[in-house]
């Protein structure tokens, strides 16, 4: 299991765990976060990522990258 | 027979698309109430009983923003006849997951799905029939965009509040079982159709429902043994049975065409959102934006409509009907030099301010805003602001009012109320003139002068960033960035010129209501005042009571190096409109008319001032409260009359404080001059320093805000 920021541009990954406190947690599951969905990083800048999710496509700070597991 | 109707649906989704083809014209836009998020209210064009609320765009039911708290409360407490939940076609497992909450309110619910082009384009197959029979509610294939299937969906929509409704249960039987257990601590005075609901919130053990029902869940041992066997917080078990419902869901319904992993969309992002390439092709963006709409095209018009409409075609066409009726010469002033003039002055920034608005909308439409969000977010969050709170910034650069009323995108409350504060620091079209007259006069017209204005203006911005980061009110760690990136696609003409013409209009009520009433107050301040004969309509504007105003607190600014009583007044009609200050000078030292730039009166300004006080005056002039204009588009986002005095408040006591230290410790250092002034000077900049690197106050709450547009 690693955090998602460590994840390789493009590779398809599945998500094991969603961290942080209760609130993060959820609206990270509401996104469409949840163990189990498929997830893979189209681009990175600067620690800030663009995830791509059950079809859509979701930009977060590498603070928040670092609470999805994979 | 009247129908509620309730839109409802993710971001991003064609849900304003779909209202607008909906409504046409016939559309109501208010906030809800007490809270600055945007409510749209309309009639359906084919059917005016059918009132249709425009929900914001949502992902869940949950209590965490600001967005998804009205919409709940509007479904909980208004009665709403149908709900209207739109989904993106070409994203149907996230944007179902909405659903699955709405089928629990107990309301009837008409799920139509949008975007048939996309999924057509993309040769994916949803199987309607067997999708509206899982769901237990109709679905209507529509396109919002090409404005295919609106009929049938509304006659869909008629139909289902006629029906009764099943509310829809996706959990297994163990859930069931606890849920229906917590449903028995419902008060009996609930609606039955809206147990599941209610039932369901209380599981999740969400405070605002538990709270509003005046209830207390007892028996925690019900939630939290089910929380241990599944190893899990109960809003996630919740969660995770929503996602495992629709993932079973979709395999039935849903057929996908096996298409490239990477979308074009995406190509677009690994350019433009690239490590190397984002910030170069941002700037030329912005480049383009900015000459096109503030130095071509705008100034074209803005010229246009401040000479020719306002200069040469209204006010003597109305001076001739005046002058036709006999009308008296005191009205006559107060309608061409209070009204016209200062209203006209105002409303010629309106031309190019709908260049820019369209613009600004025609990024937004196609996605390319957020991902100037995304991108900025890294440098913004520096100090103190989120990446979201660039746009205001640069759109202020034009006008202070577009600007302040572009802070609405940033759905924290925190960041918004920053930026609000904030954006009227960088000099706005207005504020130009003033700094051509001090350059031009005090500085031989030295080149550095303008981009200093630039430099103090993002200075301004930076350090009240940090200092109002480390306050009390702005307390917490940064709200980590996360939004949802649309996919790019072609702008879409009408919902561009819609949104350009909200906010133009939302500008030109306030030149009809705040900026008319200030010109008038103004102008009769300037036009009467003591003379020989008593109180009468002065000649000689330095007899007038703006003048004896002046005069009385003019001592206010002589620390600041130009406590002369012109000066004051100058920056008091400035407060009006800002390009009021080169012509208060003018009339002040005796020209009916100057220049933009007040060339004529270089000579008398350069020996009132030293280069000092002049840079001083400046530094006040372009950093302390906007015009009337953009206070009162202030007062507008903050929707709070607290928050605007402090904002108007911070503003004008950081100009004073800096324009203090520019004097005084410039004094010393180039004159030699030690006074009491420079003392104080000191003491200000060491307070200065001291609030921006003294640690701030820390918060154990990481938030979350997540975007809505």
């Amino acid at each position: 299991m690693m955090p998602l920021i460590f994840a390789e541009l493009n590779e398809e990954n599945i998500v094991k765990k969603i961290g942080g406190n209760n609130e993060t947690k959820h609206h990270l599951e509401n996104l469409g976060f949840v163990p189990g969905s498929l997830v893979s990083v189209v681009t990175k800048n600067n620690g800030n990522i663009i995830v791509s999710v059950k079809d859509s496509r979701v930009a977060m700070s590498k603070e928040l990258a670092k609470k999805i597991m994979i | 027979m009247s129908i509620q109707v309730a839109l409802a649906g993710n971001p991003n989704s064609g849900k304003t698309t779909l209202f607008n083809a909906l409504t046409g014209s016939n559309q109501f836009v208010g906030n809800w109430p007490g809270v600055t998020v945007e409510k749209k209210e309309g009639r359906y064009k084919g059917d005016k009983e059918i009132k249709i609320t425009d929900l914001p765009g949502i992902y869940s039911l949950s209590p965490y923003t600001l967005e998804e708290v009205v919409s709940r409360e509007f479904l909980l407490k208004e009665k709403v006849d149908v709900i209207l939940n739109i989904i993106d076609g070409s994203n149907l497992e996230r944007n179902l997951y909405l659903t699955t909450q709405l089928l629990e309110l107990g309301i009837p619910v008409v799920v139509t799905i949008n975007m048939l082009d996309v999924i057509d384009k993309r040769g994916d197959k949803i199987d309607y029939v067997k999708l509206s029979k899982e769901l237990g509610c109709p679905v209507v294939p529509i396109s919002a965009l090409k404005n295919r299937g609106i009929e049938e969906l509304m006659e869909t929509v008629v139909k289902s509040a006629q029906c009764s409704f099943e509310t829809k249960n996706i959990y297994s039987t163990e859930l069931n079982l606890v849920l229906d257990q917590l449903s028995h601590l419902l008060p009996g005075s609930l609606d039955q159709h809206k147990t599941l609901f209610y039932s369901v919130k209380l599981f999740e053990r969400d405070n605002k429902i538990i709270t509003s029902l005046n209830i207390k869940i007892e028996d925690e041992n019900i939630i939290q043994s089910i929380e241990k066997k599944m190893d899990d917080d109960s809003e996630s078990i919740i969660t995770d049975a929503r996602y495992s419902y629709i993932t079973d869901l979709i395999k039935d319904c849903y057929v996908k065409v096996n298409r490239e992993k990477l979308t074009s969309s995406d190509k677009i992002d690994k350019i433009v959102t690239n490590r190397l390439l984002a910030l170069p092709i941002f700037a030329l963006v912005m480049f383009v934006v900015y000459y096109v709409s503030v130095t071509t095209v705008g100034t074209y018009v803005t010229d246009w409509t401040n000479d020719v409409l306002f200069g040469e075609m209204i006010p003597p066409a109305i001076e001739g009907f005046l002058v036709a009726i006999n009308c008296a010469a005191w009205l006559q002033s107060l309608i061409l030099d209070g009204i016209v003039a200062g209203v006209g002055a105002v409303l010629g920034f309106v031309p190019q301010m709908l260049v820019l608005f369209i613009f600004l909308a025609v990024l937004e439409d196609c996605g390319y805003m957020a991902r100037v969000a995304f991108i900025m977010d890294r440098i913004f969050r520096k100090f103190g602001l989120s990446g979201k709170s660039f746009i205001p910034m640069l759109i202020g650069s034009g006008c202070g009012v577009p600007g302040i009323m572009a802070s609405r995108t940033i759905e924290s409350d925190r960041d918004r109320k920053m930026t609000i504060m904030t954006t009227t620091f960088i000099p706005c079209g207005a504020k130009l003139p003033i700094i051509a007259l001090i350059a031009g006069a005090l500085f031989d017209g030295a080149s550095w002068v303008s981009p200093s204005a630039y430099f103090l203006g993002v200075g301004a911005i930076i350090v009240s960033g940090i200092i109002l980061k480390k306050t009390k009110m702005f307390v917490g760690d940064p709200a980590p960035f996360v939004m949802e990136m649309p996919a790019y696609h072609a702008p879409r003409v009408l919902n561009v010129l819609r949104s350009m013409w909200e906010r133009g209009w939302s500008f030109i009520k306030k030149a009809g209501t705040v900026i008319l009433l200030s010109t008038i107050v103004i102008w009769f301040l300037q036009s009467f005042g003591f003379e020989d004969s008593g109180f009468v309509m002065v000649d000689d504007i330095n007899n007038s009571l703006l003048a004896t105003i002046g005069q009385t607190f003019a001592w206010i600014f002589t620390p600041l190096g130009w406590g002369e009583w012109k000066a004051a007044v100058a920056s008091i009609t400035g407060l009006v409109a800002k390009e009021n200050v080169v012509a208060t000078f003018g009339q002040l030292y005796g020209f009916a008319e100057v220049a933009d730039d007040g060339v004529e009166i270089w000579g008398t300004l350069a020996a009132s001032f030293t280069a000092l006080s002049a840079y001083s005056f400046l530094a006040f002039n372009l950093l302390c409260a906007p015009c009337f204009a953009a206070m009162g588009a202030i007062k507008r986002e903050m929707n709070n009359a607290k928050w605007t005095a402090f904002a108007i408040i911070y503003q004008c006591v950081f100009a004073y404080a800096v324009a203090l230290i520019v004097y005084q410790l410039g004094n010393l250092i180039i004159n030699g001059v030690f006074s009491i002034g420079t003392i104080v000077a000191f003491i200000v900049l060491v307070g200065m320093i001291f609030l921006l690197v003294r640690k701030g106050k820390t918060s154990e709450k990481l938030e979350v805000q997540y975007s809505v547009h």
